[in-house]
């Protein structure tokens, strides 16, 4: 019975229960998120390449380098190859369909990328037709793409002069071996965009966007990286040369101090939450005065009252802790499917949506328990002079 | 006759608006059991603060408080809860039932405190509603009875755990004459035929014939004492 009234005082403003059990799932869903962005980013660089060059404009990365620097890139000691990368910037169909698409030396690029694995078609099937492109798992299973089908891009950056689209035919489908890497990119051949852009076929900036430099095993990354930075030292364009691992962290910092943030919002959204939550069980309370006189008057003892609600502000936030887990476990592939793009090791683990309910379980007992010890103390005579 | 309640030199004061205000005041009483009580006077002359004493809900400032031989002044706040669930029986002016639960529940609250099984529960429950002619009633939720029909599930509640004695705070107040009078044949009924020593306070003459003696205070003290039964006898 005691179990019924709880039960029953939790339902008696139903739309009140939702929307706190909604608030409280809300909270543990964005705290999964968080954590999952923040340790996707983490896990990015730690797996990140530290044999592995990124050169680029020292202005920024969004200016282009010039292709003829690629020859003395690769005269520096250590270097074993140099790999010219592009950012395409394609649309398909509509710009709402975002992904990544990149020009890349396929050969080369694939023999510096052991994380990468062709599942299905071959390195030579790649390279057999310039048009030809690989996609990435998680991207062939958004579109429903497979091997042999044509993706049309409206070029952005690099539009086609005749105002046709481009016209990639795939030839593969890799997967990850690290969360480094996503699965949902489109990797061409960057002769394909050279040849238009000389060709006349196409508009855009020519030139590289990053030389991706490959070291013999055993290099000096150190020495590398002062070595092509002095290159350029005096222009034409100055050069940034920086570890796999450190342009990931890099890139990451662009927007801040992650941690910082992440940490904030999430300490924002549980504060935000316990205050709901601490209102709704005061004003539950203050409803339930007269209810508190009745069965104090009856022989309910102080604490027995007062567990009753501490316990009906736990349930509603254990039960939308375990919707707000649940959520984020359930859409965990789908999430990930959107978000690996940016954050290639995003993913929800269980014990942190375990931990997200935990949370909601103190959150719970903290916010009830204020109102219960009021409750508590409450003398049966002041509480049965309440107005209903 | 055996004594119910024994009030000694009780008093109990106030704090309103910084002014210090004795509602019991020395207050002498001896109440015997088994016998339906009254309790008359003018506004602030303290009925509900005898009746909340006797009840366990509040503390004496001084004097005793003594029901069925146990001195209340003496007990703990977990003991005094303890007690009022084994000893006393309430019925307030507003039904006070739990609006969440139903008929047979709001009965079931109390016996939840007893030693007994789900289903000895539900059968004294059950019983409790049927003497107050309620059974038929039992699935509904407060909102769904009339008032005379809420206060008789109020005192199926106070004699579920079979106290011995039922207090009654104006338990006809919110109600209209027939209805009021039908709710105090069924306190009577419970005084004659169960034997519950019976304390309402009112303000209501009618409801005040329907008791075996009247009690009237008057600024906290003792005034005087009617005795319907005799008076009834001489009649």
């Amino acid at each position: 019975m005691p179990w019924k009234l709880l039960w029953r005082n939790v339902l008696r403003h139903p739309i009140r229960a939702i929307l706190t059990v909604g608030s409280v799932a809300t909270a543990v869903f964005l705290l999964c998120i968080l954590d999952a962005s923040y340790r996707g980013l983490d896990a990015a660089v730690a797996d990140a390449s530290k044999t592995r060059l990124w050169v680029q404009s020292a202005v920024s990365l969004f200016v282009d380098l010039p292709e003829g620097y690629q020859p003395k890139i690769e005269a520096v000691p250590g270097v074993k190859d140099v790999v010219r990368f592009q950012w395409f910037g394609g649309i398909y169909q509509d710009p709402s369909n975002f992904f990544a698409q990149f020009g890349v030396d396929a050969a080369k690029w694939s023999a510096n990328y052991p994380e990468i694995e062709l599942v299905e078609g071959k390195l030579a099937d790649w390279e057999a037709a310039r048009t030809n492109c690989i996609i990435g798992r998680d991207l062939a299973d958004r579109f429903g793409w497979r091997v042999g089908d044509h993706v049309p891009l409206i070029g952005a950056i690099f539009p086609r002069t005749d105002g046709g689209v481009w016209d990639f035919t795939i030839a593969g489908i890799y997967e990850s071996r690290s969360v480094n890497i996503d699965q949902g990119t489109l990797y061409f051949h960057y002769e394909y965009l050279r040849e238009g852009l000389e060709q006349g076929a196409v508009q855009g900036p020519r030139g590289v966007g990053v030389f991706l430099t490959c070291l013999h095993p055993g290099a000096d990354a150190s020495a590398a990286i002062a070595a092509i930075e002095q290159t350029y030292e005096n222009g034409p364009q100055r050069v940034r040369a920086t570890t796999e691992a450190e342009f990931q962290r890099q890139f990451i910092t662009m927007l801040g101090s992650v941690p910082t943030l992440l940490a904030g919002i999430g300490s924002g959204v549980l504060f935000a939450i316990f205050f709901a939550v601490l209102n709704t069980v005061l004003m539950a309370a203050r409803e339930r005065t007269r209810d508190v006189g009745i069965l104090k008057a009856l022989g309910f003892t102080d604490g027995s009252i007062a567990g009753l609600l501490l316990s009906e502000a736990m349930l509603l936030c254990t039960a939308g802790g375990a919707v707000g887990a649940a959520l984020a476990l359930l859409s965990n592939r789908a999430l990930w499917s959107f978000m690996s793009a940016f954050i290639p090791g995003f993913s929800i683990h269980t014990n942190v949506a375990m931990s997200g309910l935990a949370l909601s379980v103190v959150i719970g007992a903290l916010a009830g328990a204020l109102p219960a010890l009021r409750m508590r103390r409450l003398a049966p005579v002041t509480a049965l002079r309440s107005e209903a | 006759m055996v004594t119910a309640i024994e009030i000694r030199s009780v008093t109990k004061t106030y704090q309103r608006g910084g002014e210090s205000l004795r509602v019991l005041d020395e207050l002498e009483l001896t109440m015997d059991a088994s016998t339906f009580y009254a309790l008359m006077g003018p506004s602030g002359s303290g009925k509900t603060t005898l009746l909340n004493l006797v009840g366990g809900l509040d503390h004496a400032d001084s004097g005793r408080v003594v029901v069925g031989g146990t001195d209340l002044g003496s007990l703990s706040g977990g003991e005094l809860a303890q007690w009022r669930a084994e000893n006393v029986g309430f019925v307030f002016q507003g039904f006070n039932l739990l609006p969440v639960l139903t008929a047979r529940e709001n009965v079931e609250l109390p016996l939840l405190l007893a030693p007994l099984s789900k289903s000895q529960r539900r059968a004294q429950a059950e019983r409790a509603l049927e003497l107050v002619g309620l059974k038929d009633r039992m699935g509904h939720k407060p909102r769904e009875l009339s008032g005379g029909q809420e206060q008789r599930v109020a005192i199926a509640r106070a004699i579920a755990t079979d106290p011995k004695v039922i207090l009654a705070d104006e338990p006809t107040g919110d109600l209209d004459r027939t209805t009021a009078d039908s709710v105090l044949d069924l306190l009577q009924r419970l005084n004659r035929e169960l034997k519950k020593t019976i304390l309402m306070v009112t303000h209501d003459p009618q409801a005040a014939g329907f008791a075996d003696k009247v009690v009237h205070l008057d600024k906290g003290r003792l005034g005087r004492i009617d005795d319907n039964r005799a008076a009834a006898g001489r009649a």
